[in-house]
């Protein structure tokens, strides 16, 4: 089934006609959205950065990652907050752009990978040597995240 | 005309402002660089504010994470400073009078003199306060200075396309 | 003294042609009760993203030239649709149908856009939600319901 219903009823939602009659609704939304992605892809390097045992080596990565996990968590609530507000505006681009679902596909693969097989790196090194695949773990997070982005700036230029 | 605007002009009017301005591709990147290169610059600097406020990775002391986020916050400056001035470069005539473009100039010298405070008072005796959970309030000060002089900037920056 | 005033006139209406250089919607900047059409010599272009710009010069019935703003959407839909970088050039003659910018500023939203040789390209900003709008590059001719594209 398609999920142009979908598209449709958020373009023609309250908050749509909010986003799209409002001067400034599109500018202070994005603004929101890029503020958190400040906090969102520090926590991102700073973990692995640990995991790849570049920085903090002394350290616990159970430490580093309980703290900065939820400043990840917090902020990409707030992106995704935001972001279904910046859909709102322009929905059914959003539905046509190859650069909007590359960036949902990451986005699904960047989270999925963050709760199961990039956790577990986290648990298994805590505070030993980086191996292959803790190291493999963090190359992997850092790339999807940035695909992440990369393909959300692609949605405005494509 | 006053020499400043004269200098945008002139870089507005050089080959290479007009080759950035013109290109299909050149603009666009450069301006992704610029947005995305927020997170090695900014997202650095607020862990280090976060932990002097005490809200995250509070065993670790103070020193360890400022010698840790160092280098990549100045790479994040060398990234963030070179894309942001080739988007000059191509917009310049046009940045000169933008009032947002303006005040982001003015937040950035602020910022600049936030450390330069910081670093001459209270971090000078940083190793009795290291290790202690939440900073002393001069230096929660000027974390809160800094999150909410990089906030200032980041929200200049993205108004200036909106003038 | 004359060509003085007209200078400073001339300079007045075209400091009142400010476009939002940023991504907007349609609704957001531009009138769709307001349509109206331009007959005018390019006196520049900006290929720009978000958003395209160009301006004509359009001389009224009574002999006054005032410059107008257009707005179109940015490189990437516009060359899809079959519109190159360098198509419009300085001086040529084009027919632009769009919408007046809701601030009454000589701004509109260019929607079709006639060349010189005659050829009609959809202006619309893909997913800006105005006239003629639906989410793809190809919209809708303000009006008639075709597809833009030739």
């Amino acid at each position: 089934m398609s999920p142009l219903p979908w598209f449709t009823a958020l373009a023609h939602s309250g908050l749509g006609h909010l986003m799209q009659n409002s001067k400034w609704g599109f500018a202070i939304v994005e603004t929101v959205h890029l503020l958190a992605l400040a906090i969102l892809g520090g926590a991102v390097l700073i973990v692995d950065l640990r995991l790849l045992g570049i920085i903090l080596r002394r350290e616990s990565i159970r430490v580093i990652s309980r703290d900065l996990s939820r400043l990840l968590l917090g902020s990409l609530v707030v992106m995704i907050l935001s972001g279904i507000a910046l859909l709102s505006e322009e929905a059914l681009k959003c539905y046509y752009s190859p650069a909007f679902r590359w960036k949902m596909v990451l986005l699904a693969a960047a989270g999925l990978f963050y709760f199961t097989l990039h956790r577990r790196a986290l648990v298994n090194t805590d505070t030993g040597e980086p191996t292959r695949w803790s190291r493999a773990a963090a190359i992997v997070s850092l790339s999807l995240w940035l695909g992440v982005g990369v393909a959300g700036r692609a949605i405005g230029l494509l | 005309m006053p020499l400043l605007q004269h200098i945008c002009q002139l870089l507005y009017d050089s080959h290479v402002g007009t080759a950035i301005r013109e290109s299909d591709n050149a603009f666009p990147i450069i301006e992704s660089v610029h947005v995305l290169g927020i997170t090695l610059l900014v997202g650095t600097i607020a862990l280090l504010d976060l932990r002097m406020l005490g809200l995250v990775l509070r065993p670790i002391p103070i020193t360890r994470i400022a010698r840790t986020v160092f280098p990549l916050t100045w790479s994040g400056f060398v990234v963030m400073f070179t894309s942001g001035f080739l988007l000059f470069w191509a917009e310049a005539a046009k940045n000169y009078s933008n009032p947002a473009f303006r005040v982001k100039l003015i937040l950035l010298a602020l910022v600049g003199i936030n450390p330069l405070i910081f670093h001459t008072t209270i971090y000078r005796r940083v190793h009795e306060w290291e290790a202690l959970t939440i900073s002393p309030w001069r230096a929660r000060a000027a974390a809160i200075a800094s999150l909410t002089l990089w906030s200032g900037i980041i929200i200049a920056g993205r108004a200036i396309a909106y003038f | 003294m004359k060509t003085r005033l007209s200078l400073l006139l001339a300079g007045t209406l075209s400091l009142g042609v400010m476009p939002a250089y940023a991504h907007h919607s349609f609704a957001a900047e531009f009138d769709g009760t307001k349509p109206v059409r331009l007959v005018g010599k390019i006196t520049r272009v900006e290929w720009t993203n978000p958003h395209s710009y160009f301006y004509v010069d359009v001389t009224d019935a009574k002999g006054v030239t005032t410059n107008w703003g257009c707005e179109g959407a940015g490189p990437g839909a516009l060359s899809r649709r079959g519109w190159k970088k360098g198509d419009l050039k300085i001086g040529d003659t084009i027919v632009v149908d769009g919408y007046r910018a809701k601030d009454g500023s000589h701004l509109i939203d260019a929607r079709r856009v006639t060349f010189p040789d005659g050829r009609t390209v959809y202006g619309g900003s893909p997913g800006d939600g105005g006239p003629g709008d639906n989410g793809t590059d190809k919209g809708n001719l303000p009006g008639t319901g075709n597809p833009a594209t030739q």
